[in-house]
């Protein structure tokens, strides 16, 4: 950690070969969230991408009043938000095929790299995941980033909140509203589970 | 869900994390955000200047830094547009490209390979969701466009000119030249369908004006023959010319988040205090998007400002000791029987114009590489001349501009002299990067050479909103043009175009410097806002209005303030005269409205807390009988222009609807308030509106429209007409 406070003071006084370091450091951690958000391999590259470049023209607006990570993720939500709102331009039957493609595409290229039976595995699970997130939206804005958040990344309510910059009994409330409806649609056979 | 649910889906997101992660998209990613990092750096900035005057890029040529070992990865990164496997890339990738271009922009107009290596990197500019598919044969996007080939595709744009000059003989040779170019493109990638031609083509237009400018060659500005519009009148902008060929393009348009102001039980917070706004800038972004069919984003919707978008017929105030008069009716709701809107209305006296202050104005022009289309800068230009008309022939008017470095166009020059003021304006061209901070520096050196302590000075920004080079800490160059204001020169700011529009920075920036935000989109809206109220967006008469209302707990359960969400002021700021306000000009009506539920109305929408709730009561019924009669009290602090010190206004809301009691122009003016309230309401998503819907709103403009001199009412009605079918 403190090693990483040195790498940004040196990136933003114009290091490059910190900022390498600082970035090479974080990108899997970018990634992954981007990933969770999305859950297409080649949308969560192109989410992380955009994010490093933000990452690389912003470093020097970093202040260090909130941990580089609470930072980071809310430049990382930024993108994958700017990312959605260009896929909600297409029309919806490309949306209903997103699912399918996220399933295609993590069958495909994780297949590739670790064999037949992670492969259908981590394919089911993002299928799974890219439904209830979907759900998850319909309920309002900000759902769907303070369920990765929670969910995804293992963060408590206190840390969500500092991150998303709302309130922590806000993050426990649209946790609870996520619950309830989520077993709701279980109650109706619905395709959680 | 229960805890086991949970669990699973914590399990579906661990399957996600155990993810492989594929080294090549990583080392791309980290590529291109060095690129950024290292044009985001100050002193890489200036050599790519200086690299320019030596006709190198810091983009293709010079050493390579470490991180760009191999030249073909770069491009494979970049020329994604035809990248095969998602149609959907070269949309979302064209963003990565616009940030390299950008930064390459000061470097790029006296490169013509450059400019070639552009027209292949970056074709996808404009949106292609809202214009109609032609009936067109649809393939596959041609193969990536390598350096290699774009090189190629330079060398034969002679060849290309002269194929076109047989193809076409009646243009001109400035139109041939950029057919060319449009073929040229064609040609190098046969299979794109026609609308991407169009698309692209008019990207190469531009590409083509931008390097005849370059080398001295006049140009002006018309359609390629791939566009499916019809051709524009090329010396004029016309309404219908800008509306109709610009695509729209949300995507780097930068508003910040805002949630809706809620219900506020009385009894918690009886006290709600806010800032006057007059700026009108939401209302011409939100039109402009609905002209093109689409729904604005939410944030992109400021309630107040759409209401404030109207001139409404208050009253005028009755002396000149106070400079406005103020107006508090009470209406029913239309969308929630059983409550009621607090109208709180504000005029300000209008200004004869032989009583008008001196102006010294500096009109700061952003001439960047990025306002270079259509409906930027000939349109700053024309709004320009405008304004022009509207000084007195002593007001002193200066020229500044700024792109890849700031410089002074014309000093301080008396009105009177028009022709030498149209002139200079007239021989600008956009090119290069933008360096607003370093021009806002100068504008007020500008402004401070002419400083008449009588005159009102002010700086007239025009921009894009496109800040990337100079002061670029949002925060610093708030606070300078806070420091200046001090000094009495103030900053008005207009915006102009679309796909990069910085709504916040822009807003914030003439909130600190006391001036107004207008947004730009047509000549009719430079018409509204530079000439009709050329005296109110000029002349300040109050400055840091705040409102605070004291809600009635006796009277009144739950309120809330429709929109002002942006302009929220401590209760403790309303005394405190250091806290900056908005202001006034001469002639402005500012709207604010409460939407109150009365407290025997069982229209509330949060319960009555069980322990607290009686004691309040009881407390009143011990008051005097004479609180009943009120549903609150408005309090309106605001400070004369060169004054220091705040002056109080107070008046009483009463407790019943005061509505027929108004004149029927008075009825009317409200009811219109309250139709673009509403809509602006369902905008935003209408949660508070239960089943009111745009019919409603339709119906409650049509019907309260009033004289309309400008026409400005009916075409807010086509506006609801054109939200309905918006997707």
């Amino acid at each position: 950690m403190e090693q990483e406070q040195s790498l940004i003071k040196a990136a933003q006084a114009g290091d490059q070969n910190a900022f390498g370091q600082l970035l090479n450091a974080r990108y899997d951690t970018i990634y992954r969230f981007a990933l969770k958000w999305c859950g297409s391999v080649s949308d969560a590259e192109d989410i992380t991408q955009q994010a490093c470049i933000k990452l690389g023209k912003g470093i020097g607006q970093y202040r260090g009043d909130a941990a580089f990570t609470t930072w980071l993720y809310r430049l990382v939500i930024n993108c994958a938000k700017d990312w959605q709102r260009t896929q909600a331009r297409h029309s919806s039957d490309d949306r209903e095929s997103l699912a399918v493609t996220a399933y295609e595409s993590a069958a495909l290229e994780v297949g590739g790299v670790t064999g037949e039976e992670t492969s259908g595995h981590a394919a089911e699970a993002a299928l799974y995941l890219q439904q209830v997130l979907q759900q998850v939206s319909k309920l309002g804005e900000g759902f769907k980033e303070t369920l990765v958040l929670v969910f995804g990344e293992g963060m408590n309510h206190a840390e969500a909140a500092e991150v998303l910059g709302i309130k922590e009994s806000t993050v426990s409330w649209r946790i609870h509203q996520v619950r309830k409806h989520l077993n709701l649609l279980n109650a109706e056979g619905g395709n959680y589970e | 869900m229960s805890d086991k649910q949970a669990d699973k889906l914590a399990s579906l997101f661990d399957a996600q994390q155990a993810a492989p992660i594929n080294p090549d998209a990583k080392q791309q990613a980290i590529n291109a955000a060095m690129q950024a990092f290292a044009a985001a750096q100050p002193h890489q900035a200036a050599e790519a200047d200086a690299a320019s005057a030596t006709g190198q890029t810091n983009v293709n040529h010079g050493p390579l830094p470490w991180w760009q070992k191999i030249k073909q990865r770069f491009f494979q990164g970049f020329a994604s547009s035809s990248r095969p496997t998602d149609n959907n890339n070269g949309r979302r990738n064209s963003m990565t490209q616009q940030l390299i271009w950008r930064y390459g922009a000061g470097a790029t107009f006296a490169c013509v390979l450059m400019l070639a290596i552009l027209i292949g990197v970056k074709p996808t500019d404009f949106d292609d969701n809202n214009i109609a598919l032609q009936p067109v044969e649809i393939a596959e996007r041609g193969t990536a466009l390598s350096p290699e080939k774009v090189e190629a595709d330079a060398l034969t744009e002679q060849r290309g000119k002269q194929q076109a000059g047989e193809n076409t003989p009646p243009l001109n040779p400035v139109e041939i030249k950029e057919q060319a170019l449009a073929e040229n493109f064609g040609a190098s990638a046969p299979a794109t369908t026609a609308l991407q031609l169009k698309k692209e083509a008019r990207f190469v237009t531009e590409s083509a004006k931008r390097s005849a400018n370059a080398m001295g060659v006049p140009t002006i500005s018309r359609k390629p023959i791939a566009s499916l519009d019809s051709v524009g009148n090329s010396a004029g902008i016309t309404n219908t010319d800008i509306t109709g060929t610009q695509a729209p393009e949300e995507g780097r348009d930068d508003f910040t988040r805002v949630e809706e102001n809620s219900v506020k039980r009385v009894v918690d917070e009886p006290v709600s205090t806010f800032s006057i706004d007059v700026d009108t800038a939401s209302y011409a972004f939100v039109r402009r998007q609905l002209n093109h069919g689409v729904l604005p984003q939410k944030d992109a919707v400021r309630i107040e400002e759409m209401i404030n978008y109207f001139d409404y017929q208050y009253p005028l105030p009755e002396s000149k000791r106070q400079p406005f008069s103020t107006q508090v009716v009470v209406s029913e709701s239309p969308w929630k029987p059983g409550n009621q809107l607090v109208h709180i209305g504000i005029k300000g006296y209008e200004l004869e114009r032989k009583q008008l202050p001196k102006s010294n104005l500096v009109f700061l022009l952003d001439v960047s590489g990025s306002m270079n289309s259509r409906d930027k800068l000939p349109l700053v230009k024309q709004s320009m001349a405008l304004l022009l008309d509207q000084l007195n022939p002593q007001d002193t008017v200066a020229i500044a501009v700024y792109a890849g470095a700031a410089g002074t166009v014309l000093a301080p020059t008396p009105a009177k002299e028009k022709q030498k003021i149209l002139d200079a304006m007239n021989g600008l061209n956009a090119g290069g990067s933008t360096a607003g901070a370093q021009g806002i520096q100068l504008a007020y050196q500008l402004a401070q050479t002419h400083f008449d302590k009588q005159a009102v000075n002010r700086v007239i920004l025009a921009t894009d909103g496109d800040f990337n080079v100079g002061i670029t800490n949002p925060d610093e160059l708030k606070s300078y043009v806070e420091r200046k204001r001090e000094s009495g020169v103030f900053l008005s700011v207009l915006g102009f175009g679309q796909g990069n529009y910085h709504d916040h920075l822009m807003q914030q920036l003439a909130q600190n410097g006391n001036g107004i935000a207008a947004y730009i989109d047509t000549l009719s809206e430079a018409q509204k806002v530079l000439v009709e109220e050329a005296t109110s967006s000029l002349f300040p008469i109050a400055k840091d209005v705040k409102v605070q209302v004291e809600f009635n707990p006796a009277t009144v359960s739950e309120y809330r303030l429709i929109g002002y969400e942006t302009r929220k002021l401590n209760r403790e700021d309303f005394n405190n005269d250091k806290v900056d306000a908005g202001d006034i000009g001469a002639g402005h009506t500012v709207t604010a409205i409460y939407e109150i539920t009365p407290s025997q109305s069982d229209s509330k929408l949060i319960d009555e807390s069980r322990y607290a709730g009686n004691r309040s009561q009881d407390d009143n019924k011990a008051q005097n009988a004479q609180q009943h009669e009120e549903f609150g009290f408005v309090k309106l602090r605001y400070k004369l222009p060169q004054e220091s010190t705040s002056k109080l206004i107070n008046q009483a809301i009463p407790a019943k609807t005061s509505m027929s009691e108004q004149s029927p122009l008075m009825q009317q003016e409200i009811q219109f308030a309250t139709a673009v309230a509403g809509f602006a309401q369902l905008l935003k998503g209408g949660k508070y509106l239960a089943d009111w819907t745009y019919d409603d709103a339709i119906t409650l403009a049509l019907a309260n429209r009033g004289e309309d001199v400008f026409g400005y009412r009916n075409e807010f009605v086509q506006l609801i007409r054109k939200a309905k079918i918006a997707k």
